[in-house]
Formats: structure tokens, C-alpha cells, sequence
């Protein structure tokens, strides 16, 4: 497995009319491994801009990003699953060739594949819509199928983008849970960002708090709880949220 | 504990509900099946009118001028039965083949270039929209004077009148295409044959389909002048020919024959490698009428 190392982060965006603008600004955290890190903040304060980062679609202009993995030379990429806010399936594949185009991609053995499907698929539920178009399945399940091809490439590292924002409340609370269960079995290193405080304190075994932009980091909070013991009502567990979310609202001013 | 409970007399709730369900299960009104035997029905119709109406008219003409239907049926029959319409037909659907082949080659590659890199666009824009504004006649005199009295001239007219056409609806298609989905790819290491093959093509058949339909309309018209300014086969000579002895019975013959490969054609195969090619796309028909 792997962890993330962000250093020193810094990145500017061009304006409308041709000025720079600072988006994040010396943003620094560690990843641990096998474990989610949730990234919080008030939306549009480069988050998501951070994750690209991470994954290399988006390149700094100062600092750097390190994906330190046990199978490091010097020739290694790191394998990185993304999930994104939207799915961004291939509409016109079905849901096993939309796993296959991310195994292709990632040059994964054509023996492997079938048998990394058939896991994967069983590991979000899909197993018996592998031969389904993504416009036949609901929202949520498109979402599943979005993490799947993200899981199928077997990830150092799994970036999670807002991946339960544009779901209904229900679809997303159970998704959730599928997915800590998921990455807790599977022991996977994991980063989400999220705008959603409970979120956070329910999927983040460590929390990054940044700020409104440009970006830093204004605390990092280790979760007392472990995954198994995350309980939405939980009078002590609410406590954490409640805590956790005046630090976020602290970060914002 | 007292959740557990709850959960399970819901549950039997649910239950007994389904099966109270299974005495008279839930039906759908279903005319989906007169629906489609009314539109068909429609359709013969609307040409069963039009002979009609072409008979009513051949009443009050001499035949020279507009024959019986039955009389021109037979004619068709005639040319059907000598062979005569399978040779001439087979070098007109040659040459609209061959031309639209090139005329694909050329088109789908500058089409997504010109969608993607604006120097392409800027560069190229000209001559595609001067090539869309020459009418397809002219390009066929043209060709003709340049290569002469032979298969290449046909060749090019038809390729030269549709690229401009082609090339523009592809381009257009690249700059609509999504572009979260080129990211995705990146994120996912795709190659660049995969990128163009698996996300880029698929969003642009519509496009290329809706080129495909259109193109082919021209390159019909095309390939008829050619054929009737100096080639010695295909249907556009076989219309001559009748023009020549004036015979309005085989113009007609002709014609209509012509018409009937084209229909084929327009609504049998694209029809189908439409279907085909969107089968991912669920049907959303419900609002017509």
C-alpha cells in the first residue's frame, strides 16, 4: 500500500481579466496509510484542485506531491483510482467495459480482468448489471459503478471527489456506509474531499480542515472513532460532528 | 432491540401486502402494439394517396405525358427483369460509395482536428465553408472538366461536394464533446487510439450519422448530373436515354426505381446502424403524440 505526502502546495488560477489568483497557498498534509483522509472546506476553496494534484491532471507551481508506495523504483507509476462528482461513465459501454476501458488503461493484464470484474462489481453490488448501459441504472448505482472501475485497478491510492454530493439524501447515506466498509476490508489508502462536515466525521479516519480560499490547512483532526463504531446517532459521535464543524466554521472566517 | 422489532413487523407488513398484491397484479394499458400498426398504417396510406392521385391526374393527360401507373409498374418490371436495372443501379450506388468513402477519410479526422486545435479551426474554417457554399452541380462541371468523361470525375464530385459538409458537423461535433469525460480518461491512463476510439468517437455518431443522412441526399443529385453530362451507365444515363426517345414511361421507370434503393437505403440501413450504434441510449419518446 501506499501514503500521500503533499508539501508545500501552491497554485494559481488565471482570472477573466489576466490577473493571478492564488488558490492554494503552502497546503501541506500527510495521507495515512490504509485509511480515508477527508479534505474539508467551505466550497470553492480549491479542494478539488488539490485532488488533481494529487492524481497529476493538475500540476503545481510550487511544492510537490509524493505518492510514497512499498513498490516504489523509479520506473513505478502510481496506480491512482478516481471517483468523480459526477460518474463520468462511458455511456456507451456497459457497466463491465467501463471497468475494462480503466484496466486497458492502466495496462492491467487482459487474464486478470474478468476475475478482477467479477470481484469488484460483487464488492459494490453490481454483479448482475455488469451487462447493463449506465443510462438503464439509477443515479446511485451509476455512482457504484464509478467507484468499481476506480476500485478494479486495485489503487495505491483511491481520490474521491464530492462523489455523494449530487445524490439524494438516502442513496448517498447508504453509499457511504458501502464505501467505508469497502475501503476498510480492502485496507485502502484513501483521499475524499467533501463540503459536508458530517461526511467527514463519519468517513475520515484523519480530517483536514482547510480554509476559505486561498487554501491552507487550519487543523488536522484524527477521529477517535473507529469505522465500525461510527454511529450517525450516537450521542458521543454527535458530539465529534458538532466539535469538528466549529473548527471548519473557524476556518471559514 | 426494539429497532430489530420494528424492522421485522415492517417487513411483514411489506409482505402480506405483496401478496395481497399477487390476487389481482397491476396492469399496464397497453396500446403500445395498435400504436405501431396505426403509424404503418398511416404511412401506406400517404402513399397509396399519392398514386392515387398520380392515376386521377394520368386521366386527364396523354400518355406521353403522364403514363398509368400500371403502364410505368410494368416498365419498372421490365427493367428489373433484363438486368438492365441492377447494372445501372450497381454503378450509380459505386460511385456514391466510393466518393463518400473518401470523402469520409478526409472529413472525420480534419473534422475532430478542427474541433480540437484552434489553429486548425482558424486555417481551415474558410475553405470549408466556401466548399459548402459552391453548389454540388457546379463541383460536378468542374470535375468533369478536369478529369474528363470517366469513373474518376464522378468519383470526385461526389467526395468534393459532401467533404465541406461532413467535415462541418464533425467539427462542430468535437466542440460539443464532453469534456469532464476527456479528463476521466487522463486520470485513468487511457492511450490515445483508446481516447479517440472509445470517448471521442462514440459522442460524435450522432453527428456523423446526421452527416451520413444528409450527404447522402447530395450525393445522389451529384452523381445523376455526372452521369447525364457523359457517362455511359447508371441511372442518371438511363434517365437521358429516356429523355432522348422521350419516353416519359422509362424517366419515370427510372425514377421511381431510384427512389425505391434510396428509401432502402435512408430508413432500412442507416435506419439500423442507428439503432445499433444508440442502443445505450434509453428511448424517451413518451411526449409525442
Amino acid at each position: 500500500m501506499a501514503y500521500v505526502r503533499v508539501d508545500g502546495a501552491v497554485k494559481f488560477f488565471d482570472r477573466e481579466d489576466g490577473t493571478d489568483m492564488l488558490v492554494l497557498e503552502k497546503v501541506s498534509f500527510d495521507a495515512q496509510e490504509n485509511g480515508i483522509t477527508c479534505l474539508v472546506g467551505p466550497s470553492g476553496c480549491g479542494k478539488s484542485t488539490l485532488l488533481n494534484a494529487v492524481s497529476g491532471l493538475e500540476t503545481l507551481d510550487q511544492g510537490h506531491v509524493e505518492i510514497v508506495s512499498n513498490q516504489s523504483d523509479a520506473a513505478h507509476l502510481p496506480r491512482i483510482g478516481y471517483v468523480f462528482q459526477d460518474p463520468r461513465l462511458l455511456n456507451w459501454k456497459r457497466v463491465e467495459g467501463n471497468l475494462i476501458f480503466a484496466l486497458k488503461g492502466m495496462r492491467i493484464p487482459e487474464e486478470q480482468w474478468q476475475e478482477r470484474i467479477q470481484k469488484y462489481l460483487n464488492l459494490v453490488n453490481l454483479l448482475e448489471f455488469r451487462k447493463q448501459y449506465p443510462l438503464y441504472l439509477s443515479g446511485g448505482m451509476r455512482q457504484r459503478v464509478g467507484l468499481a472501475r476506480a476500485l478494479v485497478i486495485e489503487p495505491e491510492v483511491l481520490l474521491m471527489d464530492e462523489p455523494y454530493s449530487k445524490l439524494d439524501q438516502l442513496t448517498a447515506r447508504k453509499l457511504r456506509e458501502d464505501t467505508l466498509s469497502i475501503c476498510t476490508r480492502l485496507k485502502q489508502t484513501a483521499v475524499l474531499v467533501t463540503h459536508d462536515v458530517e461526511e467527514a466525521a463519519y468517513m475520515g479516519d484523519r480530517i483536514v480542515i482547510l480554509s476559505a480560499r486561498p487554501a491552507h490547512v487550519t487543523e488536522v483532526v484524527d477521529n477517535p472513532f473507529q469505522p465500525v463504531a461510527r454511529d450517525l446517532d450516537d450521542l458521543r459521535f454527535i458530539e465529534f460532528k458538532k466539535k469538528l464543524l466549529k473548527s471548519v466554521l473557524r476556518s471559514m472566517q | 432491540m426494539a429497532n430489530q422489532e420494528k424492522i421485522l413487523i415492517a417487513r411483514q407488513e411489506v409482505q402480506s401486502a405483496l401478496n395481497e398484491e399477487l390476487t389481482e397484479l397491476p396492469r399496464r394499458n397497453s396500446n403500445k402494439i395498435n400504436e405501431g400498426i396505426r403509424n404503418i398504417g398511416l404511412r401506406v396510406a400517404s402513399i397509396l394517396t399519392l398514386i392515387l392521385i398520380w392515376w386521377l391526374l394520368s386521366l386527364f393527360f396523354p400518355p406521353t405525358l403522364i403514363p398509368k401507373p400500371s403502364e410505368t409498374f410494368t416498365e419498372v418490371a421490365t427493367i428489373v427483369s433484363t438486368g438492365n436495372f441492377f447494372s445501372g443501379m450497381g454503378s450509380t450506388l459505386r460511385r456514391v460509395g466510393v466518393g463518400f468513402g473518401i470523402a469520409m477519410i478526409v472529413s472525420i479526422p480534419l473534422g475532430i482536428l478542427m474541433g480540437t486545435l484552434r489553429s486548425f479551426e482558424s486555417f481551415f474554417e474558410p475553405p470549408v465553408i466556401l466548399g459548402l457554399t459552391m453548389p454540388g452541380l457546379i463541383w460536378a462541371v468542374l470535375m468533369i472538366m478536369f478529369f474528363g468523361l470517366n469513373e474518376t470525375s464522378a468519383y470526385a464530385a461526389v467526395a468534393i461536394t459532401i467533404m465541406p459538409m461532413l467535415a462541418i458537423s464533425i467539427w462542430q461535433g468535437t466542440k460539443s464533446i464532453d469534456k469532464d469525460l476527456i479528463d476521466m480518461s487522463k486520470a485513468f491512463h487511457a492511450s490515445p487510439w483508446s481516447k479517440v476510439v472509445d470517448v471521442i468517437l462514440p459522442q460524435l455518431i450522432s453527428h456523423i450519422l446526421a452527416a451520413i443522412r444528409y450527404g447522402l441526399g447530395l450525393a445522389w443529385k451529384v452523381v445523376v448530373v455526372v452521369e447525364m453530362f457523359g457517362l455511359s451507365n447508371g441511372v442518371g444515363y438511363q434517365v437521358v436515354r429516356g429523355f432522348n426517345i422521350f419516353s416519359m414511361k422509362a424517366v419515370l421507370a427510372w425514377a421511381i426505381s431510384f427512389l425505391v434503393v434510396m428509401i432502402i437505403i435512408e430508413f432500412g440501413m442507416i435506419g439500423w446502424l442507428e439503432k445499433a450504434v444508440t442502443k445505450w441510449r434509453p428511448r424517451a419518446e413518451a411526449w409525442r403524440r
